[in-house]
């Protein structure tokens, strides 16, 4: 959510007329760095926002591709986890913020691209050219 | 007018004096089941199935819903999604749910309701919860699907024809038609369902589309505008007083708890809208969630335009039953039509094309005139 947001007040809260939407950053592709405990901890925040798959690289050398859903952040990295599920295993795993050495972006974003402007243009050029029964369809899971 | 089943009421009124005669403080009413994020549709204001392959791909099993149901322990329960007819296992889910006096709200966007209804049995517990979002250029834009919705109230027609309870469930976006709406109350009620249930939409985090949520006070001018000057006709299977809410009536706090949230991840904290992370039982929810982070009061960004029904009716429903004040507001907004003349000269002013692109309909009537009709 953006910073201006956050300076509003309950009454301007109540004023508002349009809700300001959630800004979510271009990821896709981003490999942040994982120099510093602040790094590693902001990088993982934003995975945990991601709305695709990303790639760990554990400090093991194992590399997998994770869906992270949840993080428990405690006072050390150590002490900090992530939660994901991969695309080949059906239990859901745990992974602390000390044993990743490196975070990849890797997956589609989701959602990216598909805001209601693209569906309306979408939609005026379709019956534009005559097409009939015009949807979005939900993308194919294989 | 309201609509519930007097059954109904009674199990939510017990329930509610029970936990009070318990001395709890927080305690759910309604369990927000998901089994499920895939989904048939792809809705540009949906933030619920933003997910890659191999999470929509997953679903929870019955024995997993039944222990949550369990768990929880809240006397109804809403099966959204994704798209719960999708799940290979929902109609042992329902069954299994009826089985356990659940009131169960089956959510749906009706486009397998025709083909699968023979697979359920009507019952004072099933509820079939269709998403309509208006009229019918207004719900197919919506949804981003022409023709969805003459496909919606083909199932609808099917399951009151087969005596099952059918609640249309409408979420409304920046640029709704309030003149438009009151149409659809019309056509909807024409079609024999128990009652309606309306929210405005929220602005989920992972939602493609960012930009078409209204603000509170928007809510409220349009909320007044729909629901002041009601018609005889128009039923609500919604508390009255989460009504007055909307209309600007009622200043009321969130409760997040009312409706906590399961789910292939977990326990969802701190609630069905948001996703702050997640637990792995029920009491962590309740006990270890902070809750004083979340609701308007709190100055989260995040809760800043919410007037959603899953954290707001559970207030307006505890309010209802707690005191003899809100009992008696609750039963005189039961019977009242919400004269208001100021928000019929409002309805009749209303621009019939906002400034969306959304509105792509022929103009209904103007209020105006069904009110001197």
């Amino acid at each position: 959510m953006s910073a201006e947001v956050l300076k509003y007040t309950r009454e301007q809260i109540e004023e508002l007329e349009v809700a300001p939407g959630f800004e979510h950053q271009n990821l896709e592709g981003w490999i942040p760095n994982f120099a510093t405990d602040d790094e590693i901890r902001e990088a993982l925040e934003k995975a945990f926002d991601y709305r695709g798959d990303v790639t760990l690289t554990f400090k093991s050398g194992e590399r997998i591709e994770a869906y992270i859903f949840n993080r428990l952040t405690g006072p050390s990295l150590a002490s900090s986890l992530v939660q994901y599920f991969t695309p080949t295993a059906n239990d859901k795993r745990k992974a602390s913020y000390a044993d990743i050495a490196r975070l990849e972006f890797s997956g589609k974003d989701r959602a990216a691209g598909k805001h209601w402007e693209a569906w309306v243009e979408k939609y005026n050029q379709k019956k534009a050219a005559g097409e009939k029964n015009i949807a979005l369809v939900p993308e194919a899971l294989d | 007018m309201a609509s519930i089943p007097i059954s109904q009421v009674w199990t939510v009124v017990k329930y509610v004096w029970q936990q009070k005669l318990k001395g709890n403080k927080r305690y759910p009413l309604v369990l927000m089941l998901e089994p499920l994020f895939r989904c048939n549709l792809a809705c540009a204001g949906c933030g619920k199935v933003q997910y890659p392959p191999h999470i929509l791909k997953k679903q929870l099993t019955p024995e997993e819903c039944f222990a949550a149901v369990e768990e929880c322990g809240a006397p109804m329960v809403s099966i959204p999604g994704g798209e719960p007819l999708l799940h290979p296992q929902i109609v042992e889910i329902v069954n299994g749910l009826v089985a356990r006096k659940k009131y169960i709200y089956l959510c749906t966007n009706a486009l397998e309701l025709k083909k699968r209804i023979h697979e359920f049995t009507p019952s004072k517990y099933l509820t079939f919860s269709v998403h309509l979002d208006g009229q019918k250029e207004h719900h197919d834009f919506s949804v981003c699907r022409e023709g969805g919705y003459d496909i919606a109230i083909e199932g609808i027609k099917e399951a009151v024809k087969r005596g099952f309870r059918v609640t249309p469930n409408s979420t409304f976006f920046d640029g709704a038609d309030p003149n438009s709406i009151r149409a659809y109350f019309d056509e909807i009620m024409a079609i024999g369902v128990e009652g309606m249930v309306l929210s405005p939409g929220y602005s989920y985090d992972k939602a493609p589309d960012q930009s078409h949520f209204m603000g509170r006070a928007r809510v409220r001018k349009l909320f007044r505008a729909v629901l002041s000057n009601r018609k005889k006709s128009w039923k609500f299977n919604m508390s009255p007083l989460f009504l007055e809410f909307l209309m600007g009536d009622r200043n009321y706090e969130c409760t997040p708890w009312g409706s906590p949230a399961y789910n292939i991840f977990g326990w969802q904290k701190p609630c069905y809208l948001l996703q702050d992370g997640y637990v792995d039982t029920f009491k962590e929810l309740m006990e270890d969630t902070k809750w004083e982070e979340y609701g308007v009061a709190s100055g989260n960004p995040k809760c800043a335009n919410c007037m959603v029904s899953c954290g707001y009716e559970p207030t307006a429903v505890i309010d209802g039953f707690y005191s003899f004040k809100g009992f008696w507001a609750m039963v005189k907004g039961n019977f009242s039509l919400y004269k208001n003349d100021h928000a019929l000269k409002q309805l009749n002013e209303w621009p019939s094309h906002s400034s969306t692109p959304l509105v792509q309909i022929a103009e209904p009537a103007r209020a105006a005139e069904e009110i001197n009709a």
